[in-house]
């Protein structure tokens, strides 16, 4: 029997680089944001994920053809980008799979850059951005520079997966989950993210295109929102909104 | 008995195959894979926006990602007693080749969704707002019989 996910590598990734997860989640917010990140280092494809359990889709880009979900690279930073929704049933093993992927490059960080959703998300000026980590000292690291932490409820989705895989196979990893839209592409969510990722690491990415063209990125996004929104519900992605037992 | 263990787990495990199958059909029946069409329309120059429903105890809120629109273009209107209608008028034309698609022609200048209304409401007593390109339309529910409480 084939392997179910398997990572496909283009050309050499790099070892002890810091990784960023863009895939398909509330608002498109870590997308929207690792999309930002990866043109703005010009980072280049170097790998991509093939499995079964992916729709039988390609994306065509000047002509030729790219897998939807794609790892980007150079020579210190690795991108996970994902363009097209990825089924609910999916998410499990494809996660799994980039953990281990991670763990055989030896990365010093996961980044998860995400959204939380909140209700009146449009009467919010300044987005405010909430942290978790996979093991203490990372959310020591993260208080200190200022992140409030999310101290309980649930994580629903591929960003809670990667946590908790992370953090069984003690890889450090965070997650900067800003304030955002539910079921519309929140462009302002994305540049949130991206500030606190430039606080914690030290790259320097300039967000400024990402808030004048949001309108653009809202339009172009609608499509892959409307079928991550139909993934979302039926991982019950709204369980983040429950409350937790703690007794 | 531990055959008949096991055609019981059996059988159960068939339910709970069946179950998850109907789930997954009336998933897709409801609105996934049944009307699955383009998100835009050429003869009418429509482009469909995001749109969502939440139903509140005491109303129903419909939002809509109505980006790049006049604010006075906006058109909310009940078509039916079950279903709510929004249109507006972009501030620029909107072509394909903008999305890098140069296969097919055509412009979009309006946005127009239908969205069912899943319980009674009072239309007439609805409020809109728009703020951030999002349209919030605000509809009160319909109110029941009260029943004493003894």
């Amino acid at each position: 029997m084939s392997e179910p996910v398997k990572v496909v590598e283009k050309k050499a990734a790099p070892s002890n680089a810091l990784m960023l997860h863009g895939l398909p989640d509330v608002g498109l917010v870590g997308l929207i944001a690792t999309s930002h990140v990866i043109s703005q280092l010009k980072m280049n494809e170097i790998a991509y994920v093939d499995s079964e359990l992916l729709p039988p889709v390609v994306v065509l880009h000047e002509g030729l053809p790219h897998a939807p979900l794609r790892i980007f690279g150079n020579t210190d930073v690795i991108a996970t980008f994902g363009e097209a929704a990825i089924p609910a049933k999916a998410v499990q093993p494809i996660v799994r799979k980039l953990v281990e992927w991670s763990q055989a490059k030896k990365v010093k960080l996961m980044v998860s850059m995400g959204g939380m959703p909140v209700q009146d998300r449009q009467d919010i000026e300044a987005v405010k951005v909430y942290g978790a980590a996979s093991n203490p000292s990372l959310l020591k690291l993260l208080s200190d520079k200022g992140i409030e932490i999310l101290h309980g409820g649930f994580m629903v989705g591929p960003y809670a997966l990667i946590m908790r895989y992370c953090a069984e196979r003690n890889i450090p990893a965070i997650a900067l989950l800003a304030q955002s839209f539910y079921n519309y592409p929140d462009p302002e969510a994305a540049a949130a993210t991206i500030k606190e990722f430039s606080k914690i690491t030290g790259l320097q990415i300039d967000v400024s295109k990402l808030v004048e063209g949001g309108e653009e990125i809202r339009l172009k996004a609608r499509d892959v929102m409307k079928r991550t929104t139909q993934e979302l519900n039926r991982m019950k992605k709204t369980q983040e909104y429950d409350l937790p037992l703690y007794v | 008995m531990a055959e008949i263990r096991r055609r019981r787990r059996s059988i159960l495990d068939l339910i709970g195959d069946y179950l998850e199958d109907l789930e997954t059909l009336s998933e897709e029946f409801g609105g996934v894979a049944m009307f699955e069409r383009p998100s835009w329309d050429l003869r009418s120059c429509c482009i469909e926006p995001l749109c969502s429903v939440f139903v509140a105890a005491d109303e129903v809120v419909v939002t809509a990602d109505l980006l790049n629109t006049h604010p006075d273009t906006i058109k909310v209107e009940q078509v039916n007693r079950d279903t709510l209608e929004i249109r507006a008028e972009m501030k620029r034309k909107i072509r394909f080749n903008e999305f890098g698609i140069t296969h097919r022609q055509g412009e979009f200048q309006f946005f127009r969704c239908q969205t069912h209304i899943p319980v009674s409401v009072e239309a007439k007593r609805m409020q809109t707002r728009f703020k951030r390109g999002i349209l919030e339309v605000h509809l009160p529910r319909k109110k029941g019989y009260r029943i004493k409480v003894e």
